[in-house]
């Protein structure tokens, strides 16, 4: 996957890059015909058989040539090392836009600290590939091949074989490396996420680990994870220390050998000592690159692990797609029926929904309450496609719920989640979550609805206060209260509360509730909640307990079968009864 | 500024002091390199000079190319070690850094936890620490050979001929005003960068916990255009960067070739005129190449040393900011706390400018329960907060047995009170983990008894595993009530003086509710309790209620004479039970 990003993005930006690998290469060139040029001016000088201002003449070309190759520099620099930069933001881009499909159950298995170290630490092993390791790879090739090509043709092959026959050694080293280096550097990779992720946990839950005093807890286990990281980053070095001193050992060798054996091939007159001499400037220049494959085989071998790193991710597909959607209408008219569901949780084995049915005519409204832990979340979940529904047990307006577009879907439902998560921005950017099509007056409307519209004119910034994190400085009922106007205003067809006054005070909550029946006059709706006064009103109640409906009805009917139900509200009443009694006698 | 950087690289240097050992270690080590470095075309000068030119008898050639051989073995093998070596001291010194940072972030009050967002702060951590380590690893191992080499360079040159090497060195001047002038720009950039990538982490990790709604919300199009804005100005920062250094390094080689020019330039009539010979001006232009060898690299990773410079003054700058820095253990120890607590006149700001809780004053004996009610935003999950001192109060005071909270030991403090908090965290862990965190002191069956107690233990049981099953990240995969029975436990099995409950039965069924009231009665019964609670029925047994408005008490006292006064509460109660 990473690879195929990568081969497009190399397409696209083909002409920059051949334009920068020939500058590179002409670069390559004129640093290679420096020396000899330099060696001209000197040799005139030494023989003096050019007069001063020649000299000066040549000496200035030669500066001439060094701007030019700055030039050529420059140029490739930006070019290729500048792709490098653009690349890396491609596939950051493509990573992210790619974490948006990925479905609910993805996010339950990889944590938050661990994901973000893909995106920055191993893309940047990538982005390093392309820029130095790319850079090197022509580099060397260059260097290497016009080097070796002098050797063999202008002195003598035999004595390049014997020159060369060590380096093989050295390449051979090298590949077999290969491998361990990557596993290790794995390994490496995966400290660092353990380390991201363990710190941003403990950054999120800093005011438990405050609160119960945990610090020095945490503290040994991120020193646990730093430490861990320490080991096989040392394992790491170990390993990829060795190419160098193995290359320059090779070449040590290759050296000896040229000095003894050609030596004896200039006494016995097979080359002249120029020849030996140059042979051995060869030699030494391919030591740069040859050493420098090292570095190259470390940083290709990095992004090796990096990409396949990232392809555990990119290949990660989402198990809710819409398959085969169906021409459905842009707004729900609401009908919403049940018919025989189960479900179970993936990667779990109990059921946690048993074969529910349940049918609501549009502009109904259904009335959810059971035990914690019931399904009653669950339900929707399902009902949002948050995960795979099994085909033929929901439908909506009639329409099988998988056939419905996932956009049109969630578009046309309005959810209040149990968990107020906002996100630190202004609180008008979280009303209308983000979106450009709501105008003020609708967020303000909307901030009426939910009753927080009092709380926010007292801010000093009003609706531009910007909240923090997950909304932590808001008090948890106005957090809640944003949340609901944030369903609202997208005007649903079907709007969900799930357990959504459970952090609102009484009064608040009776103004909601009945702005609510207001608003669900002409439209579907569900309400989660766990006191019969907030659901009473509804067209249908559902009890569930542990993933059953035990009971259900409207709530006379609910009454009339004095089950489960009616002694909730008797439990409710009493209460409240007993306090009365106490009053009055 | 100047000063800073300078404070910067002093103190980084300051963490190299426990290892001085192996610094030198490994400074012998490249000590070795250079010299078997040098001894190499030394040995093939001989070589050359007596046994090929010199036409010396065949045997000595090859003990000669042993010898070259074995310098190199030498040389390779210290390089090896040295590099291994400084590779080891420089990670170590990292993990040092990284916890030093890591504790200080624990003792950082909450208000800098509002501020920042945990991307920014995590960036610190682990990019900040990484890209030091890339300055430490990088830069310092060939810096080290470097300055030998430098130096070893500029002494011989000095010593063949004076003149000369001044005239070689005319460009060095060239080399400091070019680096001063990229070194402005580059830095003002790297800190442009280094901030976009803590931005694009924190916008990352806000989006990833937040993603569940982005996708109810299909707003998946306009966060992601949001992100590629975030990524865009910092590719564009990025792209500035190569730009940068585009143009920076190769001029270290253009100002190289300018030096010898200049140095031809001036020989040649001196050559001409044999004044100079032309010996000396050879060795001069190859003594400047290698000058410039190490210098280039320099060029080459003066990026890297910039770059880690920026990221150990982030780190520093955050190591520093001391402002509100909890400390744990100084004050008056509290062993055995009664559980009176008493708040004289509070005035509390969480920004400083609005009062959030004004002129609060009350008292609470040991072993009474007292709860908390009032709308929303009225301040009452903030006069706990400042019972386990998360934020400072502005003005008067609270006192626990009779001492100001601030006099005892912080540690000791939170120990003693326990707070459930309204917005339920939880670890990646087991079931067990989360109850008793990580103190060893809280045994199974105290963990179990906890769980009991709040009526977990029903839900706990059909986990697979049990008290070992698996909590995923915020535990993700457990119903809100769920979670929050959890945290509940978790109070309970600190068994603290103090128990503090914030809405901490808000998603919990009727039923269970119940239930925890009744082993709540048992619990509070020998502990100081604070209750915070929409619903009249789980405070009506306090013995004295608190009413809030707006960052005031407005009523206080029990449920009947409160009822009896005709005022919110009373109001409060009719809107619940009418
Ligand atoms: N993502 C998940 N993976 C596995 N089990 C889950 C997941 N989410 C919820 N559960 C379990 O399913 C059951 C029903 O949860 P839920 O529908 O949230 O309950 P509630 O009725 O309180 O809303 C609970 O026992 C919970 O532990
Ligand atoms: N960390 C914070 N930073 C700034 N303002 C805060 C913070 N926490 C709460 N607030 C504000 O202080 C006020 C009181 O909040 P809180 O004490 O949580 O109310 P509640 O009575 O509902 O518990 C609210 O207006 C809230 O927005
Ligand atoms: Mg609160």
């Amino acid at each position: 996957m990473v690879r195929k990003y990568i081969k497009e993005f190399l397409w696209t930006h083909k002409v920059k890059y051949i334009l920068g690998i020939t500058a590179l290469i002409c670069s390559g060139i004129l640093t290679l015909a420096m020396p000899k040029l330099l060696g001209y001016i000197i040799d005139c000088l030494e023989k003096r058989v050019v007069s001063q201002s020649r000299i000066a003449w040549l000496t200035g070309g030669m500066l001439l040539m060094a701007m030019a190759i700055f030039g050529l520099k420059y140029l490739w620099r930006n070019l290729l090392i500048g792709r490098a930069r653009d690349l890396e933001c491609y596939l950051r881009d493509k990573f992210f836009s790619h974490l948006q499909t990925l479905p609910l159950k993805f996010y339950q298995q990889k944590k938050t600290g661990d994901l973000m170290a893909y995106a920055i630490n191993d893309i940047g092993a990538i982005r390093r590939a392309f820029a130095f390791g790319l850079v090197s790879l022509i580099d060397g090739v260059i260097i290497n091949s016009s080097s070796l090509f002098v050797m063999a043709k202008t002195i003598n092959p035999r004595l390049t074989l014997i020159g060369l026959a060590p380096l093989l050694v050295a390449v051979v080293v090298i590949f077999k490396i290969k491998n361990p280096l990557r596993r290790s550097f794995l390994k490496v990779q995966a400290a660092y996420a353990n380390i991201s992720e363990k710190t941003q946990e403990n950054i999120s839950g800093i005011r438990v680990v405050k609160a119960y005093v945990q610090e020095e807890a945490e503290k040994k286990k991120l020193g646990l994870a730093s430490f861990q990281r320490m080991r096989v980053m040392l394992d790491y070095i170990k390993l990829s220390a060795i190419v160098g001193p193995t290359v320059e050992i090779c070449f040590g060798l290759s050296f000896s050998l040229v000095l003894v054996i050609g030596s004896t091939y200039v006494l016995d007159g097979l080359i002249t000592l120029g020849d030996f001499i140059a042979f051995n400037t060869y030699l030494g220049m391919l030591q740069r690159p040859v050493r420098h494959i090292a570095r190259i085989v470390e940083i290709w071998q990095r992004a090796m692990a990096s990409s396949s790193r990232l392809d555990e991710i990119f290949l990660t597909k989402s198990d809710i797609m819409d398959d085969h959607p169906v021409n459905a209408k842009e707004r729900f008219n609401g009908a919403l029926e049940v018919r025989n569901l189960s479900f179970t949780y993936p990667r779990t084995e109990s059921e946690v929904l048993k074969n529910i049915s349940f049918k609501l005519e549009a502009g109904q409204t259904l009335g959810l309450i059971g035990p914690t832990g019931s399904g009653k979340s669950t339900l929707i979940n399902l009902l949002l496609r948050l995960y795979p529904v099994p085909r033929g047990h929901i439908f909506i307006d009639g329409i099988e719920i998988n056939d419905l577009p996932l956009a049109t879907l969630r578009e046309n439902i309005g959810y209040v989640p149990q968990d107020n998560f906002l996100f630190s921005a202004s609180l008008n950017d979280n009303i209308r979550f983000f979106s450009e099509r709501f105008t003020l007056e609708e967020i303000e409307a909307a901030a009426r609805f939910a009753s927080v519209y009092e709380n926010i004119i007292e801010f000093p910034d009003g609706f531009e206060t910007v909240v923090g994190e997950r909304g932590i400085t808001l008090s948890g009922g106005q957090k809640q209260r944003v949340s609901i106007a944030r369903a609202v205003i997208k005007d649903p067809s079907i709007l969900v509360l799930d357990d959504s006054l459970s952090a609102v005070d009484t009064q608040t909550e009776a103004e909601i509730l009945a702005n609510i029946k207001a608003i669900l006059k002409d439209r579907t709706g569900i309400i989660i909640g766990h006191r019969v006064s907030s659901i009473k009103h509804a067209d249908w109640i559902i009890v569930l307990d542990e993933g059953r409906i035990i009971e259900e009805g409207n709530h006379e009917q609910l009454m009339a079968k004095r089950g489960y139900y009616y002694q909730l509200y008797q439990k409710q009443l009493v209460e409240s009864r007993l306090q009365e009694v106490g009053e009055n006698g | 500024m100047r000063q800073k950087e300078q404070n910067t690289f002093f103190r980084v240097l300051k963490y190299f002091r426990p290892f001085i050992g192996l610094v030198c270690l490994a400074g012998f080590l490249a000590l070795v390199v250079n010299i078997t470095d040098l001894a190499g075309p030394y040995i093939i000068k001989i070589a050359i000079d007596d046994y090929i030119v010199g036409e010396k008898a065949g045997g000595g050639i090859k003990l000669i190319g042993l010898l070259y051989f074995l310098s190199i073995l030498v040389g390779a093998c210290s390089n090896y070690f040295q590099n291994y070596v400084l590779n080891s001291i420089v990670q170590q010194i990292m993990h040092n850094i990284r916890m030093e940072l890591f504790s200080h972030i624990q003792h950082l009050p909450l208000k800098f936890f509002d501020r920042n967002s945990s991307g920014r702060i995590l960036t610190r951590v682990t990019n900040d620490v990484e890209s030091l380590n890339e300055m430490y690893s990088g830069v310092l191992v060939i810096l080290f050979k470097d300055v030998f080499l430098l130096i070893g360079i500029v002494a011989t040159m000095l010593q063949l001929n004076r003149n000369l090497t001044f005239l070689s060195f005319s460009v060095v001047p060239i080399i400091v005003v070019v680096t001063f002038l990229y070194r402005t720009r580059a830095r003002r950039n790297f800190k442009r960068v280094r901030a976009l990538i803590g931005r694009i982490n924190g916008f990352l990790a806000e989006n990833i916990s937040g993603m569940k709604l982005v996708q109810i919300f299909h707003r998946e199009r306009e966060k992601y255009r949001e992100f590629k804005q975030l990524n865009e100005e910092y590719r564009r920062a990025s792209i500035f960067e190569v730009a940068l250094s585009a143009l920076f390094r190769p001029s270290a080689e253009l100002i190289n070739n300018l030096g010898i020019s200049i140095l031809i330039w001036y020989c040649t009539p001196r050559v001409f005129a044999s004044t100079v010979e032309i010996g000396v001006l050879y060795a001069f232009i190859s003594y400047i190449k290698k000058f410039f060898g190490p210098i280039n690299d320099l060029a080459d990773k003066y990026n890297v040393i910039l770059s880690g410079n920026v990221s150990a003054e982030r780190i520093f700058e955050l190591m520093d900011y001391d402002e509100g820095l909890e400390r744990m253990e100084s004050g008056r120890p509290l062993t055995e706390l009664k559980g009176k607590i008493e708040f004289r006149n509070v005035w509390f700001s969480y920004n400083g400018e609005d009062w959030v809780l004004k002129d609060i004053s009350f008292t609470v004996n040991p072993g009474e329960t007292v709860a908390f009610v009032g709308a929303t935003g009225s301040g009452k999950t903030t006069i706990i907060n400042l019972l386990s001192r998360f934020y400072q109060v502005q003005k008067g005071e609270i006192l626990l047995d009779g001492v100001n909270i601030n006099e005892y030991r912080l540690d000791d403090l939170r120990r003693r009170v326990a707070v459930v908090m309204q917005d339920v965290f939880l670890f990646a862990g087991t079931i067990e983990s989360n109850i008793r965190l990580n103190n060893e002191e809280i045994t199974p069956e105290e963990v179990q008894r906890a769980a009991e107690y709040v009526n977990a233990d029903h839900f706990i049981g059909k986990l697979p595993g049990q008290y070992e099953a698996e909590v995923k990240e915020r535990g993700c995969t457990l119903s809100a009530g769920e979670r929050q029975l959890l945290s509940f436990a978790r109070a309970i099995a600190f068994n603290p003086s103090i128990l503090v409950l914030d809405e901490a039965t808000a998603s919990i069924d009727t039923e269970t509710e119940l239930l925890i009231q009744d082993s709540l009665g048992k619990i509070a019964k020998d502990r100081t309790t604070l209750i915070i609670a929409h619903r009249l029925s789980t405070i009506k047994k306090a013995d004295r209620i608190i009413v809030i408005h707006k960052g005031r008490i407005r009523e206080m006292g029990k449920h009947e004479e409160l009822l009896a006064q005709d005022g919110i509460y009373r109001n409060l109660y009719e809107m619940q039970y009418a």
